[in-house]
């Protein structure tokens, strides 16, 4: 309506581009009209379209067609794993991950149910399970999931000793803190669905960091105390078994010895004597001789001297020269 | 003339267009609306979303939140009923359940949060105040797991709570909602974000902790050393006792080693008076044997048993 007030000036060629104008125009609109009509859910999302704000239905992913302007398209990303860490934030994420931790003491310091003080860091991972609760029942849902973490896993914590946080409640800590932030997402109407919350380091705060290692070192020290209290325990005491049982074979060695020395001793008497008591002067006298026999061999030095001959003793004394003077008949040094 | 009449018209038109549009509005999935006219509220709150009509610029549509929303606590410096210094920070989740008398009584969202710091905070400090720490620590009396180690070297123990910080977080709630019934909110939870010892004490807390460190390290090295003690000692004693042992044992063996043999030669020997001239007879024999060797003189006389027939053959 505006064109034709001032037709008059307007060059043919531009009068001729007037002509098509309307179909630029209708051929914008339609494109418009195209554009706004089709949209792409992204595999890992869903489109929650609402018609003047009300909702309408869930579109799946791939190319979905809406009423153009009436409708309008939300995506929610159902799919994907969502995190949100506390006390710490990961920079950069690779293969080695770089993390952030001044400036989150707050979020990880908390009281012990003992009133002492540890330092929790901690991340949960959660996943959007009902992405219209998520959009239209609550504000700010993510916010609201890091307030419900916070307060939860205050309160598990404040139900547990230092040590148990640091040591043997970490499990528990973990699972407990899930079914509880998880109760409270449901209490909010969140639709978020938590997958799991992973508990980080756990340390006691800095300033008592070097005692709680000192605790540590202490325990060391004392198992190596003990180790090596064992260990010389060890060296000594089977060695002492050995050996007291070596000692109590031996005894049982000379006793088995003794035994049948003897037993052979008298046996061998036995026989002689039912020999002997046959013809007593006669075994007595060859075994006597039998004996100086073996003997006289033996000796170094034989004198043999007559009844008169005791004159030369003095002489031999000297020649002999301490050797050991014996004689086996008492008659023989009268 | 022609020209300036369909003007007028067009105008007209889009004058009665916007008059009409100014009618429609939208709400949204969100939001819950009343209308107002002239300042004052009619009819019921719209809470279903869609696209509604009201009376044109007479009437205004008011959008309010129908969502969960957030409440999020000033950082609170509270001293607790046994003097602790704490600050507490805190959160509540409310919603606009009666939009009528919240646009009366609080006109926008803002007005909403001002009263709702009013409130809470000021139940919260109560709250606080009017308990121990523990009590806004702890939630349940339940026993600390025992098992670790350390656990059984100090006094590893809960103290028992008689509130418990779920109750006062109800408490809290509820004392807030009897208070804010009139406003045409409700706060569904209220809890404690954060619990800390105020930056002051904190020291002091760290100082204790340090000192209950010591003493259990203190106790592990203590431990350990009247651990070795004992086991030196009870080495000590066992390789004594095993020693000791040992020898009695051999000896007992060996004495009745010795009376057995003892009763055997006995047995053999003692018979009567002949086997016991025999049995000296022979073992001085026997003793000969052994005795002499080639270091021995022996002068004999030709009186004796052996030569005594190299002087006569009568002997």
């Amino acid at each position: 309506m505006a064109n034709s007030n001032f037709s008059v000036d307007i060059p043919p060629q531009i009068r001729n581009l007037s002509g098509s104008f309307r179909y630029i125009l209708l051929g914008v609109i339609a494109l418009v009209v195209i554009f706004s009509s089709f949209f792409t859910v992204q595999p890992e999302e869903v489109g929650i379209i609402t018609r003047f704000g009300e909702y309408t239905r869930t579109a799946n992913p791939g190319l979905n067609f809406k009423m153009p302007f009436v409708e309008n398209v939300r995506y929610v990303p159902v799919q994907r794993q969502l995190k949100t860490e506390f006390g710490y934030r990961s920079t950069a994420a690779d293969v080695n991950t770089s993390y952030a931790k001044d400036g989150y003491r707050g979020e990880s310091l908390m009281l012990t149910g003992d009133l002492n003080l540890a330092d929790v860091e901690w991340v949960v991972q959660y996943r959007v399970d009902d992405p219209f609760n998520f959009l239209f029942k609550i504000r700010n849902p993510e916010q609201t999931l890091r307030d419900v973490s916070e307060a939860a896993m205050r309160q598990i914590v404040g139900d547990r000793t230092v040590n148990e946080v640091l040591t043997v409640g970490r499990a528990e800590v973990s699972i407990e803190a899930e079914q509880l932030i998880q109760s409270l997402a449901d209490e909010y109407e969140s639709g978020i669905k938590i997958e799991q919350v992973v508990l980080q380091d756990i340390n006691p705060p800095d300033p008592v960091k070097s005692s709680f290692n000192a605790v540590n070192e202490a325990q060391q020290q004392r198992e190596t105390l003990i180790n090596e209290a064992k260990s010389a325990y060890n060296k000594v005491i089977p060695r002492a078994r050995g050996r007291a049982l070596e000692t109590i074979q031996k005894a049982e060695g000379y006793s088995l010895d003794r035994v049948n020395r003897a037993e052979g001793n008298a046996s061998r008497f036995n026989d002689l004597y039912s020999e002997y008591i046959k013809a007593p002067e006669v075994t007595k006298r060859r075994i006597y001789l039998e004996t100086i026999e073996d003997i006289l061999p033996k000796i170094g030095n034989k004198i043999v001297t007559d009844q008169q001959g005791n004159g030369v003793l003095p002489l031999l004394q000297m020649q002999m020269d301490g050797a050991k003077v014996a004689n086996p008949n008492n008659n023989s040094n009268n | 003339m022609k020209n300036f009449k369909s003007i007028a018209i067009v105008v007209g038109l889009v004058i009665a267009l916007f008059i009409l549009l100014d009618g429609f509005y939208v709400v949204d999935e969100t939001e819950q609306v009343i209308i107002t006219q002239f300042g004052d509220p009619v009819g019921q709150a719209v809470t279903t979303p869609g696209m509604k009509f009201k009376t044109p610029f007479i009437q205004r549509a008011h959008f309010f939140d129908k969502r969960y929303l957030e409440w999020d606590g000033d950082r609170n410096q509270v001293p607790t009923k046994d003097k602790k210094f704490i600050f507490v920070d805190t959160y509540a989740r409310w919603q606009i359940t009666d939009p009528l008398q919240f646009f009366k009584r609080l006109r926008d969202e803002r007005g909403a949060q001002s009263r709702l710091d009013d409130i809470l905070d000021g139940e919260t400090r109560n709250a606080i105040a009017s308990h121990d720490l523990v009590e806004v620590v702890r939630s349940s009396n339940r026993d600390p797991i025992s098992g670790a180690t350390i656990t059984d070297v100090i006094e590893d123990s809960l103290e028992n709570i008689a509130v418990g910080r779920d109750s006062i977080q109800v408490q809290i709630q509820q004392q807030a909602n009897q208070l804010a019934t009139d406003l045409g909110l409700t706060i569904h939870d209220f809890r404690f974000k954060r619990i800390n010892y105020v930056e002051e004490v904190r020291q002091t807390v760290y100082d204790r902790m340090v000192s209950e460190r010591n003493r259990i390290a203190d106790k592990f090295r203590s431990e350990g050393q009247g651990e070795a003690a004992r086991i030196n000692g009870e080495k000590d004693r066992k390789l004594k006792s095993i020693e000791s042992e040992a020898f009695r044992e051999a000896q007992e063996i060996k004495g009745r080693a010795d009376a057995q043999a003892a009763n055997i030669y006995a047995r053999a020997y003692d018979k009567n008076s002949s086997s016991r001239e025999l049995y000296s007879f022979t073992r001085s024999m026997e003793a000969y044997q052994n005795i002499f060797d080639d270091q021995t003189s022996i002068i004999l006389s030709t009186d004796s048993e052996v030569y005594k027939y190299l002087n006569s053959i009568d002997g």
